[in-house]
């Protein structure tokens, strides 16, 4: 093509011919190409080693530290919902805004912006973090999703925002301390966050694998709006009745799960700047008292249930027991000869001694064993006490502990051992997750009959009918139960004036399915003139939780047989 | 010189390169799409959770509870009372009219004289 093109090429072809003079020709021309060529070769390969060189030197420099520090991996955890699925802890992703301040063009420019959606930035405190030269700081933590949006829109350069994982509480106060705390890594520190930490959860975060999506939400046997009444009612009654504390508990009689518990003065677990104050301590679980009188449904139901005792037995209670330099006398002396019901409803503490003494020293102290009174309870809380009992059972103790003094126990067992009392003499471990009657059967153990259970059930019925637990009554529920009021002990002395008071009650009386505590700490007569008896302060909060809850617990009233328990007995 | 061959294989090694171009390009926008979804149900994820925490927030018994005593001159709102409670079948059967028994005689169904009421 090209030669067809080119006219001379034809003709230079006879040029060929002399061969010399266009080789000389060539290798003159090819020389000069040469040197060209090394030159561009030098050129390139200068450049380039100057490049390689900066790379290196740059690769060996440290970089100026910028930007946020590297992102703190905060563990995910479940959420925490209640028996119907309502929230109690979840996790919440929040931004927080950092600057940096090397990257600022004008630190009065962006404060003065940062103002108009944050109106609380302290201006001078900003400013002086602006200009410190640092290279990061934080602005202000946890903001809302609407006011991150709004910064964004400003188009502050050197500003910017990293989202944080931050533990949240729905039902704040309500729930303190059942669902527990996290502390700042979100590893739990109190409560069920605690267990759960304990159940595997802790091996996951570390190894990295606790990713949100794969953590199903731990469901508890709590019931929220009952957790809400009752919370509602002893902040309530702490109040009304001037007293240091209040506690109540919820237990589902069928199945040990605890529906509701709560334990006041507490803390605001979104902001716990109380949760080590000396007084915020859950006292349900973890506060060990002298129960007082409530002890003694035990104390009849282990005489009843030794074959010893029927409900015709009859005990003297003419004379106050003298033993050592302890005269033990009863509060609402009737000075004569009673039976076992009338021991019962009248809380004679010579009758009740009278009814240990049937049983034994031993016989007395391996009951309240079997029935977990005086054992470490076993449940998902950690905070738990142990009971503490006297090293050597003599007769002394026997007898004080027949009415509940001389050893102490939690509020929270003490409701397990009734729950047996009252569901026909099965014991089970209280659980705060969801568990059907089946499965509670099948880790239960019979610590009583049947027939002291029956028994039991009568005598808490008739006592709120006829003896101390009437302020207990709630039309259609069938509420019985037992007081307690017990003289604390300050500086080794029993002191009148200071009073721990007790409700154990169960409902509806002809199959209890829930059995409701409430204890009551030093409390103060309502009005002047009154007394501060458990009848008159703890059964009446018994009464308040019934009467608001016993729909949401799905139990029927009836108006039908509301004395038929007298008078099938009489 | 260039043979038909040639340039049949020109063309087709031109559309193959413009095709693997459209191709890659295609993949790049879906790409793009899909990690902008994935930011976006990223987003929605923590804002279901941030609104479930508000939402339970909102229905707590305790808040709800203060509400109904606020606004109690117009809510009127009072506790369930145990009276309140009943099943069907404990409900007294209604009293038959003469509507009623008029009604079904026309129907041609006779209503028994023990059911109205009229004989014990």
């Amino acid at each position: 093509m090209i030669g067809m093109l080119n006219p001379f090429r034809r003709t230079r072809q006879p040029a060929d011919d002399t061969s010399i003079v266009m080789d000389s020709a060539r290798k003159s021309t090819g020389g000069r190409t040469r040197n060209r060529v090394v030159m561009t070769m030098a050129v390139f390969f200068g450049i380039y080693a100057i490049i390689g060189g900066r790379l290196v030197y740059l690769g060996f420099q440290d970089p100026m530290p910028s930007g946020a520090p590297a992102s703190r991996v905060t563990a995910a955890r479940p959420d925490i919902v209640d028996r119907n699925g309502e929230v109690l802890a979840t996790d919440i992703k929040t931004s927080s805004l950092f600057a940096e301040p090397r990257h600022i063009v004008d630190a009065d420019e962006a404060i003065e912006k940062l103002s108009t959606v944050l109106p609380e930035i302290d201006y001078e405190q900003t400013y002086n973090k602006l200009k410190s030269g640092a290279g990061f700081v934080w602005l202000q933590r946890q903001l809302t999703p609407r006011q991150q949006s709004e910064i964004m829109q400003l188009g502050i350069p050197g500003v910017g925002f990293r989202t944080e994982t931050r533990r949240f509480y729905p039902a704040g106060p309500t729930t303190a301390y059942i669902v527990g705390l996290t502390n700042i890594d979100n590893q739990g520190i109190s409560g069920l966050e605690k267990y759960i930490d304990g159940q595997g959860l802790a091996d996951l975060q570390q190894s990295g694998l606790a990713l949100p999506k794969d953590l199903a939400p731990v469901r508890l046997s709590i019931d929220l709006r009952v957790q809400h009444i009752v919370h509602d009612e002893i902040t309530a009654a702490m109040d009304r009745y001037k007293a240091i504390a209040a506690g109540a508990v919820v237990l589902n009689a069928k199945t040990g799960e605890v529906v509701a518990m709560a334990s006041v003065p507490d803390f605001d677990p979104n902001n716990p700047i109380h949760a080590q104050d000396k007084d915020r301590l859950n006292r349900m679980s973890a506060g060990l008292y002298e129960m007082g009188s409530t002890v003694k449904s035990f104390t009849t139901a282990m005489a009843l249930d030794s074959g010893k005792a029927t409900l015709n037995s009859t005990f003297d209670a003419t004379r106050p027991i003298t033993i050592g330099r302890q005269t033990i006398r009863d509060f609402h002396g009737k000075g004569r000869v009673l039976t076992l019901p009338e021991v019962f409803i009248y809380s004679s503490n010579i009758g009740s001694a009278r009814e240990a003494d049937i049983v034994g020293i031993e016989g007395h102290r391996e009951f309240l064993h079997r029935l977990g009174i005086l054992e470490r309870m076993q449940t998902e809380l950690p905070e738990v006490a142990r009971p503490v009992e006297p090293k050597v059972w003599k007769k002394v103790h026997s007898i004080t502990a027949s009415f509940g003094h001389g050893f102490t126990t939690t509020p929270l067992q003490t409701a397990v051992g009734a729950a047996a009392l009252m569901n026909g003499g099965y014991l089970m471990n209280p659980t705060f997750l969801m568990r059907s009657a089946e499965e509670a059967m099948a880790n239960a153990k019979r610590v009583i009959n049947e027939k002291t259970s029956a028994d039991m059930r009568y005598l808490y019925r008739l006592n709120a009918e006829k003896g101390s637990g009437k302020r207990a009554e709630v039309p259609g529920y069938r509420v019985g139960g037992k007081t307690g009021t017990a003289e604390k002990v300050v500086n080794g002395r029993y002191v009148s004036g200071k009073r721990f008071n007790a409700f154990l009650a169960a409902f509806p009386m002809d199959d209890p399915q829930y059995i409701v505590l409430s204890v009551i700490d030093e409390p103060q007569s309502e009005k002047p003139g009154m007394g501060a008896t458990a009848g008159l302060n703890a059964a009446p909060i018994v009464a308040n939780i019934i009467r608001r809850s016993a729909a949401m617990l799905g139990v029927e009233p009836d108006f039908g047989h509301e004395n038929t328990a007298t008078l099938a007995s009489y | 010189m260039f043979r038909t061959s040639d340039i049949v294989l020109i063309g087709v090694m031109v559309a193959a390169a413009a095709m693997t171009y459209t191709i890659k390009r295609d993949a790049g926008e879906q790409l793009a799409t899909v990690r902008k979804i994935q930011a976006q149900i990223r987003t929605e994820e923590e804002t279901i959770d941030l609104l479930k925490a508000d939402w339970s927030l909102l229905t707590q018994p305790g808040r709800l509870q203060r509400l109904v005593e606020r606004y109690q001159d117009q809510l009127g709102l009072e506790p369930a009372t145990p009276h309140q409670f009943a099943r069907v079948d404990s409900l007294p059967q209604r009293p038959l009219t003469i509507e009623d028994i008029t009604a079904a005689d026309a129907a041609g169904k006779l209503i028994d004289p023990t059911q109205t009421g009229a004989v014990e």
